[in-house]
């Protein structure tokens, strides 16, 4: 194998990746303000589903904990844009020790950044707990996860005012920075998966016993993994509040955490070009859906509510039964076949 | 005052052991943690809303023949064609099951809340030995005592038990030694179903509205509740679902009132460490396997 071929073989796949969100980003410029809104919608997509795929592509252990994570960059990005004066009068009941965040103010890329580290800190201090499990106790535990924070969320009302809307946070979320952060998390999520810590992390999904029989450390590496996917997942909740505007606690729980995980099945939990291409074909067929529900191919009759979400539901059992491992299984995009065996990796 | 809050305690408890059994009879033999659960519950539930006008127990009949089937149906339709995936990927399944009902039920016949009067009889209550006790809290007793105490007979002394048992000790082994599959896993899940109408008759009382959403929260206490005992343990999952409800009966009598709200936080954080301390639950023997 040469030199040439080796080079090639690591960044293909990033290159073609970021190249596919570049695409995505530059049709959104020319098209109207629905392909501008689905567009955006996607990349945030994404954005998180490639964190998720950092954390579960590499260890096998699925996560319904991330969306938690998202809430956090969220909320973060809230405190940090919405006016000042605006917040004062949305904040009364602030305790005395959080006066401060009625205060603060910093820009958007600051929030994001600040949104991302909040949720990698959280990720922190549930760490130990996800390096003690695997398979599906880690399931229940992230789920575990995903109800504490949306319980503490909906229900500490004067800090996060629950189930009735943040507002006022400013229209920030460009589809340039949509596009520029999902193309930084694809670099990162593609260099962890190369490194030598995320190397290891795949042998002990294929074999845990073989992984530590050959000492690697495994719950050290699924606690790296776990904390570096919680920030991609930070940012896009910080993105997404800076899309949305206005949110709730409601926001950010089991129905997006399902959207997620069809996305990441669907395009194949194992490979990073699966988590992208899921990301993006799932976002452009919940749209279809969605007009669909609301009559755009049935002349203008709308059908009942609800027939989007089944035909979601009907299409992941479908990707469940047949082919589990999604459309692109383990095998990642490339431009030029490969040689030989030796080059796989 | 100790005592009322004791008999609330045994209410709510028994309850829960309901809730709990139905989600670890599946998971024992299958290792599937069937989030679609809730809504077998909430089909029961939506039973009782249709025969409203109807005598009280042709509702409650009508649940449970609604829960079995629709519960049977889905393992036809998705779980059987699973059946050799992995824990997660039926978890996931069951994601997409729970979603699809829960969709389907939104689009025909309850798009919204619907409100179901109480049955005048149910609400009487009557004082016993100085303590308030409701119909509803001997009616909810009684019919746990029954489907609990029926369980464990099923599970000791009839063959269908014995099968069961064995499958969900090692369903490959049992296969090859003459127990019928698909055959012992439907039943599995019609026992769940019946489990399910009860819940669901218990809820809609309580509550007096059913809902599309109305199953996630006893999902989510039959979850904890299961791993809180045991998952693969019939008698562990029912003891882990009485002490759930008696944590939070006891939970809500003693929290401070400002702290009630963030209950759930609290028993979920209870859940992550029992998972890392006990992983195979409190009150189980074995050992099960983490990854």
């Amino acid at each position: 194998m040469t030199n040439s071929t080796r080079i090639r073989g690591l960044f293909e796949t990033p290159v073609l990746l970021v190249a596919i969100v570049g695409l995505v980003a530059l049709v959104a410029l020319f098209g109207d303000p629905t392909i501008t809104r689905v567009t955006v919608q996607a990349l945030i997509a994404v954005v998180f589903v490639t964190g998720l795929s950092l954390f579960s592509g590499n260890s096998g252990v699925m996560s319904f904990g991330h969306v938690g994570f998202m809430a956090i960059g969220a909320y973060t990005t809230a405190y940090l844009t919405i006016p000042v004066n605006l917040k004062s009068s949305m904040f009364s009941d602030l305790p005395e020790s959080l006066g401060f965040l009625a205060t603060i103010h910093a820009p958007f890329p600051i929030a994001v950044l600040v949104g991302g580290l909040s949720a990698a800190a959280l990720a922190l201090v549930t760490a130990p707990i996800m390096a003690r499990l695997g398979g599906l106790q880690a399931g229940i535990a992230t789920l575990a996860l995903l109800v504490i924070v949306f319980t503490v969320l909906n229900s500490w009302t004067d800090v996060t005012r629950g189930s009735s809307s943040m507002i006022g946070l400013p229209k920030a979320t460009t589809i340039w920075w949509a596009a520029g952060i999902a193309a930084l998390v694809i670099v990162i999520a593609w260099a962890y998966k190369k490194s030598r810590s995320g190397l290891q992390l795949q042998a002990s999904r294929e074999d845990y016993l073989a992984a530590t029989a050959s000492g690697i450390a495994v719950g050290r590496h699924r606690v790296f993994a776990w904390v570096l996917s919680s920030i991609p997942a930070g940012f896009a909740g910080a993105l997404y509040a800076g899309y949305l505007t206005t949110f709730n606690s409601r926001t950010f729980f089991l129905s997006l955490t399902f959207s997620f995980i069809v996305m990441i099945v669907l395009g194949g939990y194992l490979s990073l070009s699966g988590a992208v291409i899921g990301a993006l074909g799932v976002s452009v067929l919940q749209e279809i859906l969605r007009r669909f529900q609301d009559g755009a191919f049935t002349g203008g009759n709308s059908l009942p509510a609800g027939i989007a979400d089944l035909i979601l539901a009907a299409v992941l059992l479908f990707v469940l039964v047949k082919a589990p491992l999604g459309l692109m299984g383990t095998r990642e995009l490339r431009l030029f076949r490969k040689r030989s065996i030796g080059s796989a990796l | 005052m100790i005592l009322q809050i004791i008999v609330d305690m045994v209410g709510l408890g028994a309850t829960y052991a309901l809730l709990t059994i139905g989600i670890a009879l599946l998971f024992g033999i299958l290792g599937l943690m069937n989030f679609a659960y809730g809504e077998i519950i909430m089909i029961g539930a939506f039973a009782m809303y249709l025969f409203k006008d109807y005598p009280w127990f042709v509702g409650a009949v009508a649940a449970v023949v609604f829960a079995v089937v629709i519960s049977v149906l889905t393992e036809r339709l998705a779980f059987r064609p699973l059946r050799n995936a992995d824990p997660v990927t039926l978890m996931i399944a069951s994601f997409a099951v729970s979603l699809a009902l829960q969709s389907v039920m939104r689009m025909t016949v309850l798009p919204r809340t619907q409100g179901v009067p109480p049955q005048p009889f149910l609400t009487e209550s009557m004082i016993v030995f100085g303590i308030r006790v409701t119909v509803l809290q001997i009616v909810t007793l009684v019919l746990c005592g029954v489907l609990l105490g029926g369980l464990a007979l099923l599970m000791k002394k009839t063959p269908l038990g014995v099968q069961l048992r064995a499958s969900a000790e090692n369903f490959q082994v049992a296969k090859s030694l003459g127990v019928k599959g698909s055959f012992v896993i439907m039943s599995a899940f019609a026992i769940a179903g019946v489990m399910a109408a009860a819940s669901g008759i218990i809820l809609v009382a309580r509550q007096g509205a059913v809902s599309a959403e109305m199953g996630l929260t006893p999902l989510l206490i039959g979850i904890v509740g299961a791993v809180v005992g045991g998952m693969s343990n019939l008698k562990g999952a029912a003891l882990g679902g009485l002490l759930l409800g008696m944590g939070t009966v006891l939970l809500e009598a003693t929290l401070p009132t400002d702290l009630i709200a963030f209950r759930d936080a609290f028993l979920y954080s209870a859940v992550m460490v029992v998972l890392v301390i006990r992983p195979q639950g409190l009150l189980s023997g074995t050992k099960v396997r983490t990854s």
